[in-house]
């Protein structure tokens, strides 16, 4: 247990410059003496305990070693005062005074700023990971990636076996060069067949640059690297406690990785991953002499800078080698140019910007975030403040300058600030643990570096951004309240009138969150709509009663996923992978209980690509200027028997078409009707376009496949989005597929299948992979899974939005009627009528309301009108949107509900009293 | 020149820094206050008098190596410049006048 990180970011941030890193290492060396006298977790408790308190102190004694500034007698009587700037420790005390007093302002303020932090830090913290990613090892910060990057295609060329061997003998600035490759294999103990690892196959020094030694055992020797040498492996500390009960004699069984042997030789700690997110680590076998140049296996290649050099340098001695490697060898190397990068950085630029241009991005969102945000709580600050002008007056004819008073008020924004900074910051946490969990369930894989904490760095940006928001909505309002004239101010006080007033500013303020809040309604009807049609789409077969299952064959996807997929190797069904897949056919169909099984490149429910195609012959007019789209899946001959769905018109496919090799296809009844407009399909062709028709240098369409058949509409992508669900089936083999999905019917709970289908596959061959296994109706579980995390997301935003529109009305209102006690009293005295009197005071804010909710209007239907957005109106959205105006009046109606009550009560006595 | 007048932890803190010398730095002069003393000091005074008697003028401070038990931070050493030495020279002097004459009430109190 290390010393707290956020005590060491606090110091940091607190320190004055040029000491920070002499105060965090007195915290470390401390901390450090404490674990040897105390242990881990009490010299945890006492650091923390310290580091609080040595932040105090820093700071106590900064702001009082600046001096205090010329205080008037009223101001300079307390001994508290410490500031240079104003500020003192009275002020923090009123602060804390004042979020006790207005408890509704402290909510709405501090849950408004907290969300703006929390949106900003989560997202900041995120994108470090990925940018300048901070490895937990012994000079994590030293350790490279070496690559070649093709100047034609822009990504990094892995084929770098050659290079690898140049590199590691001849450059000087990078040290302990190493290099491995990835692979998915089932590990097979005595236990049972465990589920597919992933795991690295380096070469020793790769496994040793982390400098983690093993728990158990040793790490991996050059020695393991001979071919011929006895296979070894190590295992990671999940494996060794999942798989093996954490014997503690795990070193030196045998084990079998798929169908190969190996011995056990040692056991990593915990949470080591190295180098992505690996379990398994074997030596790395490869021959540099058994390749062509360029032609080589995929590995990746890994160093440490070497003492003293810097990535410039080593960047420089880099591109010396790879421009003397594209002379010699012109090529295979001619178009490549090698680099250096720090390890885990991100590899490729996101849509064109680079890393650091992304980061900025982040920044400037989450500045625009906190001042549309501040903007709204300054409001409120407004009009609290506006509230104290009494006090504010005396404060001033007292001798106080105006400096002093916005210095208060500023630290009473501070201290809402920071309130809403612990808020926000828990928030970021657990909202990074919770996206970060369900990108997990949809299949992201991260580095071990990346962390479910905030880092010291993020937490010293977000307490920036909370100096900031206190500024922006402690100083700006301060400076209004004091800017006038105080001898008018005082006479005005003194008689009772209003020295202050909201003026078209925070009208405008007011009227942009209403529009957006109503912006924000259509969004969240929408995807909660889409969320529930995903839920109870229809698969158009009884999908409860199939299991899912994916497999593939041992290797084959990690060698495909390093060259860039099947697209990129060309990789499709092999030889192999078919007959295995035809003989577990053979053997479910003497299983008990399956009553059908198929295959396919998609599962029905699950994401199809969407590809472009002409049509031979008279077809609909085309909405898109790069022709049709129609979504596409190749499926085994039994397919459609299998799922029960009807052939409507023309045939099924049959072994003929597979044996004649004819490019055949059975479309759906959604293609017949849109794309062909309920032409016969039987008969017609069309072809593949992957280009699109506006690319005149695309080739001219082909081959063409003949439509023998239409079958009944099952489902195939489930997006709620698509009004066209036009669709085509190939036959599996005539297509590029990898890696096959199964459908297997076996009635209910098909989950239940799910141990022996795992058993049945180890049985056949230990190198099929079944990568993913659930019940069919679940393939669009991934899909939902993102709407509904949408819908929380802005549903909280667009509650936010609401809460700080509603609250920035209440406060509008409740400071017009403590403005115009008098007016009122008067109006009352001379008979006016209640309504009138009401509507007179509320207008402004009823019209603020109808003129957000006409603006926010304006922009939806602006949006809607853009020809990207194949929007559909339908009766039901303009009910929505009514009832939303109706609900808005009514909310904002209720906000006015106290203020209107205080208004009618006013006694006309009162009102002359206040006067006199 | 006036010679400054020491309160009593900061004339702790500069008996501790002469005694240590070289390595006196803020982790090592709370220790040694804390060995000779008995009583439990907060490192974050040690911190902050270091701070003020820096303003002052009477201790000097400068970075030293970076050090692995600290993470690979640095030391920030104390030296005490000869104004510092003039005003522990001052402060002990006046206590030892104090002092004078008292030895047997001290003694049977103390």
């Amino acid at each position: 247990m290390s010393t707290p990180r956020w005590a060491r970011a606090l110091l940091r941030f607190l320190a004055p410059r040029h000491h920070e890193d002499d105060v965090v290492g007195d915290l470390e060396e401390a901390h450090g003496n404490r674990v040897e006298r105390r242990g881990r977790v009490l010299a945890w408790l006492l650091t923390s305990l310290e580091g609080l308190d040595m932040g105090f102190t820093i700071l106590r004694d900064r702001i009082r070693r600046k001096g205090p500034p010329a205080r008037s007698p009223s101001e300079a009587s307390s001994e508290d005062v410490l500031t240079g700037v104003g500020i003192s420790w009275l002020d923090f005390k009123l602060g804390f005074r004042m979020l006790v007093k207005y408890p509704g302002l402290t909510i709405v303020g501090s849950l408004a700023i907290a969300f703006a932090i929390s949106l900003g830090a989560g997202m900041f913290e995120f994108i470090t990971d990925f940018t300048y990613p901070k490895l937990p090892f012994d000079g994590g910060d030293r350790i490279v990636e070496l690559r070649n990057r093709d100047l034609a295609t822009g990504r990094p060329d892995p084929r770098a076996l050659h290079d690898f061997v140049a590199w590691r003998d001849e450059l000087r600035t990078v040290e302990e060069i190493g290099a491995y490759r990835t692979f998915q294999r089932n590990l097979i103990t005595e236990r049972g067949t465990a589920r597919p690892l992933l795991g690295a196959e380096l070469t020793a020094t790769a496994l040793s640059i982390p400098r983690v030694p093993p728990l158990l055992g040793r790490l991996l020797s050059e020695a393991d690297e001979v071919p011929g040498a006895p296979s070894v492996v190590l295992i990671s500390h999940d494996v060794w406690q999942g798989q093996f009960g954490r014997d503690p004699d795990v070193v030196g069984q045998t084990v079998r990785l798929a169908s190969e042997h190996a011995t056990i030789i040692g056991v990593m700690p915990k949470g080591f991953a190295w180098p992505w997110s690996h379990s398994l680590w074997a030596p790395l076998r490869l021959n540099v002499l058994d390749y062509e140049r360029g032609e080589s296996a995929a590995v990746q290649i890994t160093g440490r800078l070497a003492p003293g050099a810097i990535l410039e340098e080593a960047q420089a001695e880099l591109t010396a080698i790879g421009l003397r490697t594209a002379a010699d060898h012109p090529e295979s190397h001619g178009e490549l140019r090698p680099e250096v990068v720090p390890y885990g950085k991100l590899s490729l630029p996101i849509t064109g910007i680079g890393p650091a241009a992304f980061l900025s991005l982040n920044v400037l969102f989450f500045l625009a975030l906190i001042l549309l945000v501040c903007g709204n709580v300054a409001l409120l600050l407004f009009a609290r403040t506006a509230a104290r002008e009494g006090e504010i007056v005396v404060r001033s004819a007292l001798g106080a300058s105006r400096g002093r008073i916005v210095a208060q008020l500023f630290a009473e924004a501070l201290v809402l600030g920071g309130v809403a900074a612990v808020v926000g910051l828990a928030g970021a946490e657990l909202g990074l643990s919770w996206v970060m969990s369900i990108m997990r369930r949809l299949g992201e894989d991260f580095g071990f570096w990346f962390s479910e904490r905030l880092s010291e760095t993020t937490i010293a940006y977000a307490l920036m951004f909370t100096l900031l928001a206190a500024v922006v909505s402690g100083v700006g309002p301060a400076l209004k309240v004091t800017g006038r004239g105080v001898q008018a101010q005082l006479q005005r006080a003194g008689t009772g009138g209003s020295g202050l007033e909201f003026g078209r500013f925070w009208t405008v303020v007011i009227v942009t969150q209403i529009a957006i809040t109503v912006c924000f309604v259509p969004i969240i009807v929408v995807i909660g709509f889409d969320t529930a049609e995903i839920r109870s789409s229809s698969y158009g077969f009884p999908a409860q009663e199939y299991l899912f299952a994916e497999f593939a064959v041992d290797g084959e996807i990690s060698s495909m996923a390093e060259l860039g997929g099947p697209e990129a190797s060309g990789n499709r069904v092999s030889a192999e992978f078919q007959a295995s897949y035809n003989e577990l056919k053979l053997r479910f169909a003497e299983e008990p209980g399956v009553s059908a099984v198929t295959a396919a490149g998609q599962i029905p429910g699950a994401y199809h690509p969407r590809r472009f195609i002409e049509v031979d012959g008279p077809s609909a007019p085309v909405w898109s200027p790069r022709g049709h789209r129609a979504q596409t899946t190749s499926v085994d001959l039994d397919f459609f028997d299998a799922l029960g769905a009807s052939i409507v018109s023309g045939r099924n496919f049959d072994a003929a078409d597979l044996e004649s090799g004819q490019r055949v296809a059975v479309v759906n009844e959604d293609f017949a009707r849109f794309i062909l407009e309920d032409r016969n399909p039987i008969g017609r062709r069309f072809a593949f376009n992957e280009q699109g028709r506006e690319n005149p240098d695309a080739p001219n369409p082909g081959p063409w496949f003949e439509i023998v058949g239409v079958v009944r509409q099952i489902a195939m992508t489930i997006n709620p989005d698509l009004n066209d669900a036009s669709g085509i089936y190939l036959l599996l083999g005539t297509d590029e597929v990898y890696p096959i999905r199964l459908a297997i019917r076996v009635g209910r709970d098909p989950e239940s299948f799910a141990p022996r289908l795992r058993e049945l596959v180890g049985d056949l061959d230990p190198n099929l992979l079944l990568t993913d296994v659930r019940p069919l109706d679940e393939s669009a579980w991934a899909l939902e899974l993102t709407y509904r995390s949408w819908f929380w997301v802005i549903l909280g935003a667009g509650g936010i939005g609401l809460l700080l529109a509603t609250a920035g009305i209440y406060s509008t209102m409740s400071f017009t009627v403590s403005r115009r006690t008098r007016e009122i009293g008067i109006r009352v005295a001379l008979g006016a009528e209640r309504e009138r009197v009401v509507w007179a005071i509320f207008s402004r804010a009823f019209k603020q309301i109808t003129l957000g909710v006409v603006a926010g209007g304006v922009l939806i239907a602006g949006f809607l009108m853009m020809p990207e957005i194949d929007y559909r109106p339908k009766p039901f959205h303009a009910v929505i949107f009514a009832g939303y105006l109706t609900v808005m009046l009514c909310v904002c109606g209720l906000a006015c509900i106290v203020p209107t009550q205080r208004a009618l009560g006013v006694e006309p006595t009162e009102a002359l009293r206040a006067e006199g | 020149m006036a010679v400054h007048s020491l309160a009593e932890f900061e004339l702790l803190v500069m008996l501790a820094a002469l005694r240590l010398g070289d390595e006196a730095y803020t982790v090592s002069i709370a220790g040694d206050i804390e060995k000779r003393t008995g009583r439990s000091v907060r490192r974050a005074n040690v911190y902050t008098t270091l701070q003020r008697l820096e303003a002052k003028g009477l201790v000097s401070t400068r970075l030293g190596d970076p050090r692995p038990e600290r993470g690979g931070r640095p030391r920030r050493l104390v030296t005490v410049e000869p104004v510092g030495l003039a005003a522990v020279r001052a402060t002990t002097g006046a206590i030892r006048e104090m002092v004078g004459g008292l030895d047997d009430v001290i003694g049977e109190t103390g």
